[in-house]
């Protein structure tokens, strides 16, 4: 409940205050999304399969969002960015489909 | 879950290969989507605590509200800056557009401007030397001049020549280059041609014929294939001596070699437009005013 509080005021607040990003940082926005959405659905299988922990969602959250924005920085450096970024978005992709399948399971009994 | 301490087990015997080696990276990925930190948290604590039904670090706490503000902001922040992008690209572009179409339609009305005026001039002109005998010769010696320099309209019969790329063209050897339409011109030209234009566009004093952007150029106008050449002159012999002319020869080892199509036709009455020819810098002797 307080998670989905939680969402909400931070919806809330992304919509009032609409933080401009700045340029440099702004190509590794969307891929620190998809890291963040991959920590956020593996915090959602985790509860449900009753070994939620606060302090393993925010490191990974943290660390998920962080790695994955260097990996597309060190890309970009090195001159390939875009392939870097597909593949992380390949591997946080299939974790998310295989989470989300573990908290169907566990919703639906299916 | 069950199954997925147990692979973690497994993988901590050191007889067994880790999971990444023994199982190939996709059913690695699979099976290890959630991190394995909570499965290790979880298993150190059962070990560490008396295992109860009810456990209160099993609620997400305000830490964990926290972090889903956070991941909410981000998300938001992603999708009203890619929103913004979009909508302001799509200005640019407006307006890009739009700057284009003005800038053309300026254009357009300077060229209307300039032909009525230049029709204006010789319009005054003619009535200003009518008016004596000697003017009338100096009129008549303008417009000579004019349909030679190509800034008057001309009547009168010729051929028709139409030059087109060889069929099924690909790349530049079987096209219609601007070397091979200048060939064709000078080679009109030397068999007695007295007006030329090109797709509508010309020949003045001032013309060129060349390659611009990928296209033939005359008159800094593009033009498309076909290349329609309309030359005034005695279309009876106009083709024979056109064929006799070095550039004649060159077009018929065009036409036999790569296969580019050139046809004439005689024409009893062409008519051919003027070209705008604006001089800027020449000055005749006695007049101290630019023409």
């Amino acid at each position: 409940m307080i998670a989905i509080i939680g969402l909400v005021v931070g919806i809330v607040l992304g919509l009032f205050l609409t933080p401009d990003v700045p340029l440099s940082m702004e190509p590794y926005l969307p891929i620190a999304v998809v890291a963040a959405l991959d920590a956020v659905f593996g915090a959602f299988r985790a509860f449900l399969d009753g070994i939620f922990d606060d302090k393993v969602f925010v490191i990974s959250f943290i660390s998920n969002v962080l790695i994955a924005a260097m990996i597309v920085f060190l890309g970009d450096k090195l001159g390939v960015g875009a392939q870097l970024s597909t593949g992380v978005v390949v591997v946080l992709g299939i974790r998310i489909f295989s989470n989300v399948a573990a908290i169907r399971r566990h919703i639906f009994h299916a | 879950m069950a199954d997925e301490l147990i692979t973690e087990e497994g993988a901590r015997e050191p007889a067994r290969l880790p999971p990444q080696a023994a199982m190939g990276l996709l059913d690695y990925l699979t099976t290890h989507a959630m991190d394995e930190d909570y499965a290790f948290v979880s298993e150190r604590k059962e070990t560490a605590e008396a295992p109860e039904p009810e456990r209160p670090r099993r609620r997400i706490g305000a830490v964990g509200a926290l972090v889903m503000a956070l991941f909410a902001v981000l998300v938001v922040t992603a999708a009203v800056q890619t929103s913004r992008n979009s909508v302001s690209d799509e200005r640019d572009r407006r307006e890009l557009v739009g700057q284009v179409d003005q800038a053309r339609s300026q254009l357009d009305g300077d060229r209307a401007l300039l032909a009525a005026t230049q029709g204006e001039v010789r319009r005054l002109q003619s009535r200003q030397l009518r008016s004596d005998t000697s003017a009338q010769s100096l009129l008549s010696r303008i417009e000579l001049l004019g349909v030679r320099a190509g800034t008057i309209p001309v009547r009168g019969p010729g051929v028709r020549v139409v030059a087109d790329d060889a069929p099924g063209a690909d790349n530049a050897r079987n096209e219609v280059l601007d070397s091979d339409l200048q060939k064709l011109v000078n080679g009109l030209w030397e068999a007695g041609a007295e007006a030329i234009s090109i797709n509508g566009q010309r020949l003045t004093n001032l013309s060129t014929i060349r390659l611009a952007g990928g296209a033939i150029t005359v008159n800094a106008r593009s033009l498309r294939r076909p290349y329609v050449v309309s030359a005034i002159g005695n279309k009876d012999t106009l083709p024979a001596r056109f064929a006799e002319t070095s550039s004649g020869q060159a077009w018929l080892d065009l036409q036999r070699e790569v296969g580019l199509q050139l046809k004439i036709t005689p024409v009893s009455s062409l008519r051919l437009p003027a070209a705008e020819a604006t001089l800027r810098y020449a000055n005749q002797k006695d007049q101290g005013g630019a023409s």
